[in-house]
């Protein structure tokens, strides 16, 4: 009978074809290590977050006057609520650090290259929708550090030329972070999350259509190509149990380490904390803004380093595949950029002082200066690789890679002969 | 396995770069509006320890402070003597929150400031109980005869345990004991569910350690069929 119906259904529906091509039988490099789960963790992440949101919406009030009463309504009262909430507060962190992590990657072993463009560029959107999502979120427990983290990022928009006030009020729907701010942020803080589903869809075709990129760097020959099931189903839920007992240490004992103090007190508008911080995954962007002196100046500045990532596979000039692995400079460059982001962050953190600011200040040129170094140096690397000479393998792909662009010229040169 | 896969053995290099990541997500969290040095204490979730400090609380800081996001019910659920938990409600009913007995119009005409609410009051400092101990036992008198709290200078609370009058030690200690069993209560205000939690969060990660160990001998199993 079962077996019926999937055939009533194949002839129908191309359930078992897609099945196997795109789930089971998807072909998927077998030396990835486990970096490459991070992309699952993200998905489940997602998913996580969804399913503890819609349960959380059913008990939220979205109303200056009942919004932080009913997140400890949500804490005290309703069952299992202080786990829901604790799930979707320590699983926005969680989202950030698995996508960090997810990126990170992708820059170390060049898997923005040539053809996962595409792939790294959905990415970088689903990266502007996640923070725009978490932003929102932020917003709803209606607490201090929501209000002012608010406030502060909205009046950024002011920075628009020509209608930069305009353009505040129209994103608030008021003068000042208020309740018409509150109900549009909750409203699009659960639209989101299906759009990001949809771009993951669109990041999931790309990334089907090119396949995942291996830490060789190389397109391995057929038979290093493994079917998805059962090798990565079974690594990926391996994975998963790993991430999962560090992320229920964070909800079951400390899942207010990653929760201001400040957010414990309800939103006072006539009262600014001392210190007004965003949450640590914003840490980085947040001490660039900062360090810029001038609004325009810093918002141009915090906007471009979130997407300078997208930039890369146009910054990289290197024809050497396998990013880090076979390239030394790049390496070091790597890490210096990464110790960069941590100094940044505690920057993000601190209250400005006149240390801290020129520090900030430093750091965010080298933020920059890494990423326009890598057009020069990159070229300056390739040069001097492939004269100490480079594994036969990947001189071979740069050779194929070089004729197969030098092929495509002059098939377009032929075209425009005819024409 | 040939060189082409002899990345995969770069776990070293991995491991730098992921404890990066884990480093900047944890990065220490300070800031407070006065620096005077707290007193770190850690408090149980016990019940007889939340109980005596709902007996000090009750005697001490509830004429002017409420706790709003707890009910009586709560406490009597909690498993505090019934009799006792009527006697602090009188005639209120039991689903009453804990509000406070002195109206908030005359405490502003006492003391030039509302009482704030000590629900969260451990959760909504940096430093959380021990903040708040540390406060309630900072109070002096300065040689010029004034009230003093350097942990939080603007303060208008009188030293109501009395830390700035006691002399002797044993009276000092009871007090810090009185200090103890009030934040201890509050913690428990604060995040009521927090034993539960705990003792949920020991079987989830037991569960999950099982799991994993499972699952990675599973793996390990699936790819020893791979040439």
């Amino acid at each position: 009978m079962p077996n019926r119906i999937i055939t009533w259904v194949d002839k129908r529906f191309p359930l078992t074809s897609f099945v196997k091509q795109e789930l089971t039988g998807y072909p998927t490099p077998r030396n990835l290590s486990y970096l490459w789960n991070f992309g699952f963790l993200a998905g489940f992440v997602l998913v996580l977050q969804v399913v503890t949101g819609i349960f959380l919406a059913m008990h939220y009030k979205a109303d200056v006057a009942l919004s932080f009463d009913s997140i400890q309504h949500i804490m005290r009262d309703v069952n299992y609520g202080w786990l829901l909430r604790y799930m979707h507060a320590t699983g926005a962190s969680a989202f950030f650090f698995v996508i960090f992590v997810h990126m990170a990657r992708t820059l170390y072993y060049g898997s923005y290259r040539a053809p996962r463009e595409l792939l790294w560029w959905t990415g970088q959107g689903l990266l502007l929708l996640l923070m725009a999502t978490a932003f929102m979120g932020y917003l709803l427990p209606w607490g201090q550090m929501s209000f002012w983290g608010a406030t502060v990022i909205t009046n950024l928009f002011r920075a628009t030329p020509f209608f930069g006030d305009q353009v505040v009020i129209w994103l608030r729907g008021d003068f000042t972070v208020g309740d018409a701010t509150l109900t549009r942020f909750f409203s699009l803080h659960y639209l989101f999350p299906f759009i990001i589903i949809g771009a993951v869809v669109i990041h999931l075709v790309a990334l089907h259509s090119v396949k995942s990129s291996n830490p060789s760097g190389l397109d391995l020959a057929a038979k290093d190509n493994i079917p998805f099931h059962p090798y990565f189903t079974i690594k990926d839920l391996y994975g998963l149990g790993l991430f999962l007992i560090v992320y229920s240490i964070f909800v079951f004992f400390i899942p207010d380490s990653l929760i201001e103090p400040a957010n414990n007190i309800p939103a006072n508008p006539m009262q600014t904390p001392n210190h007004i911080v965003p949450e640590w995954y914003f840490l980085p962007f947040y001490a660039i803004l900062r360090s810029v002196p001038n609004l325009v100046g810093g918002v141009v500045a915090m906007g471009l380093s979130v997407m300078m990532f997208a930039f890369m596979p146009l910054l990289d000039h290197s024809r050497i595949p396998g990013g880090a692995n076979y390239r030394p400079i790049y390496r070091i460059q790597f890490v210096l950029f990464m110790l960069d982001m941590l100094l940044l962050g505690y920057v993000g953190y601190t209250p400005p002082t006149s240390t801290t600011i020129i520090i900030g200040q430093v750091a965010t040129l080298c933020y920059f200066g890494s990423f326009f170094l890598i057009p020069f140096l990159s070229r300056v690397e390739e040069k001097w690789l492939v004269r100490r000479g480079l594994p036969p393998a990947v001189m071979a792909l740069m050779e194929s890679e070089a004729l197969a662009i030098e092929q495509s010229k002059l098939k377009h040169r032929r075209h425009g002969d005819l024409l | 396995m040939n060189g082409l896969y002899k990345c995969t053995s770069m776990t070293l290099r991995q491991t730098i770069f992921m404890l990066l990541i884990v480093a900047m997500s944890c990065v220490s969290r300070g800031a407070r509006a006065s620096e005077a040095p707290l007193q770190i204490i850690h408090v149980t979730t016990d019940a007889a320890s939340v109980e005596r400090g709902a007996d000090t609380l009750m005697a001490n800081c509830h004429s002017c402070h409420s706790m709003k996001y707890i009910k009586y019910r709560d406490m009597v659920k909690f498993g505090m003597d019934k009799q006792k938990v009527d006697a602090w409600r009188g005639d209120q009913s039991l689903d009453t929150p804990l509000l406070a007995q002195m109206s908030e119009n005359d405490a502003v005409q006492s003391f030039g400031k509302a009482p704030p609410d000590l629900s969260l009051m451990v959760k909504a400092r940096d430093g959380g109980v021990s903040y708040v101990y540390s406060y309630l036992l900072a109070y002096h008198n300065s040689p010029d005869g004034m009230l003093q709290n350097p942990v939080y200078p603007e303060t208008k609370m009188p030293d109501a345990l009395g830390i700035s009058s006691a002399t002797d030690d044993t009276q000092r200690a009871e007090i810090k004991g009185k200090a103890r069993d009030i934040v201890t209560f509050l913690a428990w205000v604060a995040d009521p569910h927090e034993a539960e939690r705990k003792r949920l969060g020991y079987y989830v990660l037991v569960y999950l350690a099982v799991l994993t160990v499972l699952l990675y001998y599973v793996k390990n199993q699936v790819w020893a069929k791979l040439k």
